[in-house]
C-alpha cells in the first residue's frame, strides 16, 4: 500500500504507524459543563464505516508528519492524504 | 589519567573501508552532524552560506552540506568537525534556531562506484522502497531500511550516503555489505 504524502509524494504505508479515527484530532473542551460526556464518547465511541474513512497516520520512518488520510475500508483505495496541521491551521482561520 | 583510545561506530581503532566489485562502502568518522529547527514563524537563515534546501533535497558547498528532514527542520553535516563542538558553531551561526548536537547519536556510511549510478541504483533496489531512479543528485529523505530508521542522501550519481543509528552500526553495515556483495553474484 502506497500513501501520497502532500510533500513527499507516494511512500511505503511500511514507514507510517496507524493511530485511528481522524475525529481524535476534535478534542472536546475541557470547560464545558457537558464535558465528561464528551471525553467519555471522545475516548471511547468509535464509527466503524464499512467504506470511505479518515484516519490519522504518522509517517514515522520519514519526516515524522501527522497525516488525515482518506480510505476506503473495503477495497484499501487510498482517496488522499492531508497534512494534519493544514487542516488544523485552516480550521483555526475559518473560525 | 586512564589512557583512553577512542574508538568508531563499528568500534575499530581506524575507519572501515570494503569494496564490492564496483562498490566501496566506508565509515565517515569525520562526518559533524547537527540539527537545525526553526522556531514558529522564523525565516530559514543560511548558516555558513549554506542555503538550506526544499523538500526532499540536500545542498552542498566546500566543507558543509545540509539535507532536508521535516518543515522547518534541517540536518547541517561537516566534514571533519565529528571531533569539535559543531553545534555550537552552528548555533553562533543561527542563534535564534533551535539546535541539536547529533554526531554521536549517527553514523555516516558512504557507498561510492566507480561505474556510476548503476550499481548504486542497484544496491538501493535491494534496501529501500524508494524509487532509486528518481532519487537523483541532490534528493536526500528518510525511510526504512531493514526496520532501521536512515538518512539517504545522493550526493552524486555514483554516490549515497546512508546516515543511521550509532547504536546500530554494526547492523546497518551488516546490512549494506551483505546487500553490495550480492551485487557481484
Amino acid at each position: 500500500m502506497l500513501i501520497p504524502h502532500p510533500l513527499l509524494g507516494l511512500r511505503d504505508a511500511q514507514e507510517f504507524t496507524y493511530l485511528g479515527d481522524a475525529s481524535l484530532m476534535d478534542r472536546p473542551d475541557p470547560t464545558l459543563d457537558n464535558a465528561e460526556t464528551a471525553f467519555c464518547d471522545y475516548v471511547f465511541m468509535r464509527d466503524n464505516p464499512a467504506g470511505v474513512h479518515r484516519e490519522l497516520w504518522f509517517h514515522e520512518q520519514g519526516d515524522r508528519s501527522w497525516l488525515v488520510v482518506t480510505r476506503n475500508t473495503i477495497t484499501h483505495e487510498i482517496l488522499g492524504a492531508e497534512l494534519a496541521k493544514d487542516l488544523k491551521l485552516n480550521r483555526k482561520d475559518a473560525q | 589519567m586512564t589512557d583512553l583510545t577512542p574508538i568508531t561506530a563499528l568500534g575499530g581503532t581506524s575507519a572501515r573501508v570494503q569494496k564490492f566489485g564496483a562498490l566501496t562502502i566506508s565509515e565517515n568518522t569525520e562526518l559533524g552532524l547537527a540539527s537545525l529547527s526553526l522556531r514558529s514563524g522564523q525565516a530559514a537563515p543560511s548558516p555558513f552560506g549554506l542555503i538550506l534546501p526544499d523538500i526532499g533535497r540536500s545542498s552542498a558547498i566546500e566543507g558543509f552540506a545540509a539535507f532536508w528532514t521535516a518543515t522547518g527542520q534541517w540536518m547541517i553535516e561537516a566534514d571533519g568537525q565529528a571531533d569539535r563542538d559543531f553545534a555550537k558553531a552552528l548555533k553562533s551561526e543561527a542563534p535564534q534556531c533551535s539546535v541539536t548536537e547529533q554526531t554521536d547519536g549517527f553514523v555516516a556510511f558512504e557507498i561510492e562506484s566507480i561505474d556510476g549510478a548503476g550499481p548504486i541504483n542497484d544496491v538501493m533496489a535491494k534496501l529501500v522502497n524508494i524509487d532509486p531512479l528518481g532519487f537523483d543528485e541532490g534528493s536526500a529523505l528518510r525511510t526504512g531500511l531493514e526496520h532501521m530508521s536512515v538518512f539517504l542522501v545522493r550526493r552524486s550519481a555514483g554516490h549515497i550516503a546512508v546516515i543511521g543509528m550509532r547504536t546500530l552500526a554494526d547492523s546497518l553495515w551488516h546490512a549494506l555489505s551483505t546487500a553490495a556483495a550480492r551485487q557481484n553474484t
